[in-house]
Formats: structure tokens, sequence, C-alpha cells
């Protein structure tokens, strides 16, 4: 298992090397950092001009820029910005507020997922597997920012409406400029209202997913001879199910958790933009992207690679300990 | 009804919270001002461009929207561009109104500073702030004592000194060579007190590390009604309170909180309906002023009409193009009266064809110098056109030339603009009937460097749709229609020019006289519908929305913005 999961990091560092070479590559073609400043009216001298191609090191070969930029990184220093602002400040916190999105979205899809997967397998062909099948394609039909938005005009509405104040917010992660004269419960309160809806709309979409895998891998497991042993053996059939069934059918979903969490990474750029939390999808959009910045968006695509990476480490050590054959080989 | 009770509510935690604040913080707020003290309220603005990573504004990093928006009340600035497109002195910085002498065939200015006149830490502003503004800004040669991070020198750079007059509170500003746009100098009066060195050196080191957000402004410094107390760079909030050493009237709010809502134009709207901001200045797109208009009576909305036009670039050195017969014929075949009503006509009737590309509409200074042919659509003629230029009309309708071929003109335009898209989509059947094949192009490379080919400034197009950001200060446009001067066409994308224009633009960037400055503006314009390398469409609307019971908001449809009277806004 140690061995394994060494040789897994290391192919993991080589993956990104080369997918970082890639994009930097991508950006050098594309990129103009300069760009605003061609239209600006009147122009800027162009003393400014050969400046700012000399701090941004425009003016170097390809792969000395790249051989920068990588012996940077090794000592965690990401480079600065267009702007000269380092990028390795913004990392950081940045992926905490999505950190925070994306963590309590993938508790709440995955535990949805179990039980509604679990539901909808025990009561096969019922009104509920019904119901939930229907429910479930519908959130997998549903494009994020769609739904994103019709949470923020229906539900944050008729919430607030029927409490007759506001309880849900759909811009930030608080309201601006309260942390300066509130604390305690107002304070918190009023963060737990920000952070309801994206939430939501983050976990609702891999909750659909997961929870058809779940039911298909329940399915799977209760025809099988061992559960019919185990109530041969006179176990309860609840017992039976949660004890052995469960626990056998939570390994399919563990990779898929594990390879969700990416696409997870990537949905929750829509669900910040639409809810304007200051995470890693803006950073990428409007300060990399939008901003023609290469070092905003290696910036990004490292971060997130890692947080991948970790996820399936994470997923691998988890087959362990559902799985005892795996501890065993 | 339902939303009514729901924003009151949130006003009324806002107050509630405004007066534990003010009851709390009582005890600094009593002296001084009179009057001045103890605003109520909070008002949250959402900033829909970029969040800055500088707040200096006179390099690139902080050279943007949100970081003008901040200061325009927190740095005084010598003028202030009004509403109405005129400049006025800043009534609260001087006794009066700056004067413009010639001394022996010197522009001399002369600014009488107020003597109440302080920086929030109680310095008092004295000409040597206005000395250290110049000499921040007049060079970007480090050889010359410049500092290359400076993004501007216009204006500066023409300046011989700044001195105190007969005491510290008079200014004279002599220049080498008059320049026009004087009173666009002394935005943003910079604290020499907390950034002056001797060595020019450490001043450009000062200079190129601006005052990154996280930290703010030095000091916290301010000159104006608000002073910068906090900012949240992880949340993109920065809020403003009233400045204690304020010696004008306002402000009348307790905070001013500007939070960056991104430009998506439905957070705008559902930020507006929810109660969670106060006042918002999106880009105007049909769909967002029809369900901010629906918000009504409990929001109020506003369409101006900026300082930012639309136009046609005709790039010269296309074959097709290079022919004045053939740029003639395109420009009779549009009809630009159909373009506003289709476009900018659907948001608000004042929406009018711009015939001028110095002054714009709603500018005093505004004629409309355009041809008659112009002014409608003249299909006849510009067919007429073509054939004089040895162009014969195929069997498609479409006209081709024995040498250029076939007359098929892209048109290039930023990627995922749905009005500029729509303006082309006007324009196509338009030339169609004059038999000019247009076809639209999405162009993500057009603004783009040298290097790239089919950027502006690469000149791999033929017909471009842009806009131009223009201001009062005229001289700005010199640099658009002035003649290519080998590989440096500056902004010249159409790339063509001719002397006559050129000097003419050389007088009026030396006339400091507004009336002479109309003329030679108009004049320059008549010129520049003689060689139609520029065709200009409309001038682009600006549109802010607020609670109705924020009172006070009016829009400056110029570089000033939305908050240029912000510390005027009163919340019921």
């Amino acid at each position: 298992m140690f061995f394994f999961t060494i040789r897994r990091l290391l192919a993991s560092v080589l993956v990104l090397l080369v997918s970082s070479f890639l994009v930097f590559a991508l950006c050098a073609a594309s990129f103009d950092p300069l760009e605003k400043y061609y239209t600006q009216n009147p122009r800027p001298p162009e003393s400014f001009f050969n400046n700012l191609r000399e701090t941004l090191g425009l003016n170097d070969n390809f792969f000395v820029r790249y051989w920068n930029w990588l012996s940077g990184v090794v000592t965690g220093d990401f480079g600065e910005t267009v702007n000269g602002t380092p990028v390795t400040e913004q990392l950081w916190p940045r992926l905490m507020v999505t950190g925070r999105m994306i963590i309590g979205a993938i508790v709440i899809a995955i535990l949805l997922a179990i039980i509604v997967g679990v539901i909808g397998a025990v009561r096969q062909y019922k009104a509920s597997d019904y119901t939930f099948t229907f429910i479930a394609y519908i959130l997998i039909a549903l494009p994020t920012f769609w739904f994103a938005a019709l949470l923020k005009e229906y539900v944050a509405g008729g919430v607030n409406d029927l409490f007759g104040q506001q309880l849900l917010y759909t811009i930030g992660e608080e309201t601006p400029g309260l942390s300066l004269y509130a604390s305690g419960w107002e304070l918190w309160s009023d963060r737990l209202g920000h952070l309801v809806l994206p939430t939501i709309s983050l976990a609702a979409l891999s909750f659909a997913a997961w929870s058809r895998f779940q039911r298909a891998a329940m399915l799977d497991v209760l025809g099988s001879d061992y559960m019919r042993l185990a109530r041969a053996k006179g176990l309860t059939y609840r017992r039976t199910v949660l004890k052995h069934g469960l626990r056998n059918a939570l390994i399919p979903l563990t990779t898929v958790v594990a390879l969700g969490v990416g696409t997870l990474f990537g949905g929750a750029v829509i669900t910040e933009t639409v809810f304007v939390w200051h995470g890693m999808g803006e950073y990428l959009l409007s300060n990399g992207i939008d901003q023609n910045d290469i070092n905003v968006v290696l910036g990004w695509l490292l971060v997130s690679a890692v947080f991948v990476v970790v996820f399936n480490l994470v997923a691998d050590l988890l087959y362990a300990v559902l799985d005892p054959r795996i501890r065993l080989s | 009804m339902k939303l009514s009770k729901r924003t009151s509510m949130l006003i009324a935690t806002g107050l509630t919270g405004a007066m534990a604040l003010s009851a709390c913080g009582g005890g600094s707020e009593d002296e001084g001002g009179g009057e001045a003290s103890g605003g109520s309220g909070r008002v949250v603005f959402g900033e829909s461009t970029d969040f800055p990573e500088n707040l200096y504004p006179n390099i690139a990093a902080g050279n943007a929207t949100s970081v003008a928006n901040v200061l325009i009340k927190v740095l005084p600035s010598a003028y202030h561009i009004q509403p109405d497109f005129t400049v006025e002195f800043n009534e609260d910085l001087f006794t009066g109104e700056p004067t413009l002498e010639e001394v022996d065939g010197q522009q001399v200015n002369t600014y009488e500073i107020n003597p109440d006149a302080v920086w929030s830490d109680g310095t008092p502003i004295s000409a040597a702030d206005f000395e250290f503004t110049w000499r921040a800004n007049r060079s970007g040669d480090p050889a010359d004592g410049g500092c290359p991070a400076v993004l501007s020198t216009t204006g500066y750079e023409q300046i011989a000194s700044v001195e105190p007059g007969e005491d510290d509170k008079t200014v004279v500003v002599t220049y080498e060579t008059p320049f026009a746009d004087w009173q666009g100098n002394f935005e943003n009066l910079l604290p020499a007190h907390l950034m002056d060195a001797d060595d020019p050196a450490a001043v450009c080191e000062t200079i190129t590390e601006g005052w990154p957000i996280a930290e703010g402004l030095p000091e916290g410094i301010s000159g104006g009604p608000w002073q910068v107390s906090n900012i949240d760079a992880g949340q993109q909030v920065i809020v403003l309170t009233p400045n204690p050493e304020w010696w004008g009237d306002g402000p009348e709010l307790e905070q001013l909180i500007i939070q960056n809502i991104g430009n998506d134009p439905t957070t705008a709207v559902q930020g507006l309906q929810s109660g969670e901001l106060g006042v918002i200045y999106p880009q105007p797109q049909l769909d967002l002023v029809e369900q901010v208009q629906a918000l009504e009576p409990n929001v109020e909305s506003e369409i101006n009409f900026g300082l930012t036009f639309e136009h046609l670039d005709l790039n010269t050195q296309d074959p097709h193009l290079a022919d004045p017969l053939v740029r003639q014929a395109l420009a009779y075949a549009l009809d630009r009266q159909e373009i506003v009503d289709q476009t900018v006509g659907q948001f608000s009737s004042d929406a009018q064809v711009l015939n001028n590309r110095i002054w714009l509409n709603t500018q005093p200074e505004y004629e409309d110098t355009a041809p008659e042919q112009v002014k409608t659509q003249n299909v006849e003629e510009a067919r007429a056109l073509l054939e004089q230029a040895g162009y014969t009309a195929g069997p498609d309708g479409f006209y081709t030339h024995p040498e250029r071929g076939p007359l098929n003109i892209q048109i290039d335009t930023t990627e995922n603009n749905p009005l500029r898209q729509t303006t082309i989509e006007v324009m196509i059947p338009q030339l169609a009937e004059a038999g000019i094949n247009a076809s639209f192009n999405a162009n993500p490379d057009i603004f783009a460097g040298a290097e790239s080919p089919t950027s502006l400034e690469g000149g791999g197009f033929q017909a471009a749709l842009f806009a131009w950001v223009g201001n009062p200060f005229i001289t700005s446009s010199q640099s658009i229609y002035q003649s290519p001067q080998g590989d440096n066409i500056q902004q010249n994308y159409s790339r063509i020019g001719n002397p006559e224009i050129d000097a003419l633009f050389a007088e009026l960037a030396t006339e400091p006289d507004r009336e002479r400055q109309a003329e030679l503006g108009n004049q320059i314009d008549g010129l520049l519908w003689e060689q139609m390398a520029t065709i200009p469409l409309y001038q682009k609307p600006t549109f802010v929305a607020h609670q109705a019971n924020i009172e006070g908001v009016q829009d400056n449809p110029t570089e000033a913005g939305p908050l240029w009277n912000s510390e005027t806004w009163t919340v019921e």
C-alpha cells in the first residue's frame, strides 16, 4: 500500500508537469497581457510598454519563461500576476472559499446519494423509487447556472417572503461590512444564510448522478448470495441491508465520488460566479483568462490538479477500509 | 408589497446597525465639523467591474474603473466632470476658480487652496502636494528622473514648474508649451508628506509598488468626504466611512460599501430585488433594463448617454477600402438611424445617430458635421460610386472588381457582445442592398498586440466595430486620427491621415480656450468625414438603478461614474 501510494504520487507529479507545460504553451501562444492598454485613450507612452514587457519577462524565450516559472513553483512561488501581485497569496484564501463550498456540498451530496440510492434499491419500482428517479433525472439534465439562478429567484425569494425577513442571501459570503459592527450569532446566521443556496445548488447536481450509481450498486448487492446467506442465518432484513449490503455497495460510489470531485471543482466555477463568491473559479475566469494572465491560470491548474489527486488517493485508501481483500493483497 | 416589506426590514436592520455603530463611536465623532458629522444609514454599491489589485491610480495595476469609483471622493481633484460633460473646479478644495494667464508666452495657471483643506491626518493640503503629483507623473524615463511604471504622462510632461505662490496655499503651474486640457491635470492629488522622497529612484520605487489592495491607502489617507476604512480583499468589499477631518458638506451616510458583484446581469437584478444591493451600475442590456424597470416603484433607474461611442473603423490598407470611393459607398449604403433604432434605441427614445467623432451628441460643443448623403440610406449613390470605382455587379447582386476581386467585407468585432452583434446584423442587409457582401466576425484577438495578425494593431482586418472611451478633455483623440509615422500608427487603426488634420490637432492640443477648441474640433471632424475611414454610429448608454429609498443618486455618464456625488446620498 505504501509503495502503491508513492507510485501514485510520482505519476501525479509527472502528469502535473506535462499538463502545466501544455497549458503554459497554450497560454504563451494566445495571451497578450498588454492587450487592455492598446485601446486606452490616450495611449500610454512606448516606455511604459517596454517596461511592462521587461517586467513580465515577455521578451524572454519561451523555454526560459517556463523554466523561470517552474523553478519558482518548486519553491512555492507561483509568480506574480500581470498587475504585480503574488499569485501564491491569492490562491490559499480562494481555495478556502471554494473548499468551504465544495466540502459542504460533497458531504450533503454523499449522504443524500446514499439515502436516496438505498431507498430506491430497496423499494425498487415502488412510488418512492419512481419519484426519486424522476427528480434525479431532472437535476442531471438541468444546466448548473440555470439551476442556481432558479434557486436565487424562487427559493431565496420564497423563503424570505415566507418568513418576512432576509434569511437566504444570493450575493457573497456575508452581508458586506457586517463584520464591522456585528458579531456572534448575528454574524454566523448571516454567513449560514449566504452558504445555504450555493451549497445546495452544488450538492444537488452531484447528488443526482451519485444516487443513480448508489441505487445500481445496491441492487447488485441485494441480489447476491451472501445477502441471502445472511438472511438465512437469521439476521433481520434491515440489518442485512445496512451492515452487509450498504458496505459493499459503497465501494463503487467511492470511485465515482473521487472522480466527481474534479467535476465539482469545475462546477464550482459556475456556482461561484452566480452567487458572487470570490473563490478559485472566479480567479481562473476573471483574473486569469480575462486578464490574459498565465501565472494565474497555471496556479489554478496546479491547485485544482492537486485537489483531484489528493481525493483519488483518499478514495484508494477508503477502498482498503471498505474492502479487507485489498489490504490482504 | 411583499418586496417592500422585506426591503424595509433590511433597511431597519441596517439602521439599527448604524445607530449601534454611531453610539459606540460617539466620542470621536463629536469634535469639529458641526452639522457635517453624524450621517446615518448604509448603502451597498454593487461594483460590476473587476476588483482592483492596487489602489494607486497612476500605474497599470490601479488603472481600473473600480479604483476610480473608490477614489473619486477620497483623493481630491482640481476639477470634476459634471453629468452634462462640463468641468467644474473643486469648490471645496479651492477658494475660487483657478486662473489661466499667458506670461511671457507661457501658460500659467494659479490655484488658491482653501485654508481649511487638510488631509485626514491633519497635514494641510498645500502646494507641495501639487508639486509632488506633477513629479510623480511627469516622465516615464528613469534617465530623466522619471518612472517607467507611470501609465500616462500626458498633461504633466508639458509642465515646466509647479511652485508655491505667496504662501503654501497658492500653487503656480507654468507650462513649457500651452496645454489645452490643463483642467484634466491634478486629478487624484497625492499626499506628498506620505510619499515624497528626495531621490527620484526612491519615489519611483514607491510608485511602482503602488498601494496594494490588501494594505489600502497609505495611513488610510483622505482629502475628501470619504475615507477608505476597511478592505476585505477576500470578499472583495471596500467600506468607505466619513473622513473625520473633512471640511466640506456631507457625507450623509454612515457607510458606503462597495461590493464587487461581477458583470452578470442576473446577479445585479436579483440583488436589487432582494434588497442586498442599494445601487448598481451595470452595462445596459435590453433584458437587464426591462427586468430592473419591472421592479418599480421600489427601484428607480435612469438611462443616460456617456462619453463612449461606437464606430466602424475601415482599414485603408485593404485593397477595396484603400479606395475612397468604396469607403464612401459603404457609408452611403448604411442606414444609421435604423442601426440606432434596433440597438440602443430599444433602451431609450433619446438615442441619436452620432454625426461627430470629436464631440458627442450630448456635449454643448457638438455640431452635426456629416455630409447629407450619410444621413439617410443612399443605395443608388452608393452603387454609382462603386461603378465609378470600376466595380461591376455580378448575377448575385454583389459587386466585383477586375483586379481587387469580389467586394466582400468582413466586419470584425469583440466576442460575446450582443449589442455589437445586432449592430452588424442590421448592417449586413443594408450593405447587401448596395451590392456589398458584408459578413460578421467575432474576433477574440481584436485588441491584441501587433504580433497578433488579426488584431487592430496588427492591421489584419477589413472593417471593425468597437468603441472609443472619450472624456471631456479632447486632446486624447489626437492619437486616433494623427497620420501614422512609419510603423508607429499609435491608435490610428485605419492607417490614414493628412497633414491638414495633423496641423489642426497640433493647434488643438495647445489651445486652452474652450470656444476655440469647439471650433477646431468641429473643423477636424469635417475633414474626417472626407476621409471616411471612421464612421461614427452612436453614443453608448449608461444605466444606474437604485432602491427608491436612497435619495440623491444621480448618474454621471462620464468617467466620474455613479459615485461622483455619493457624499450627498441619504437613506430614508
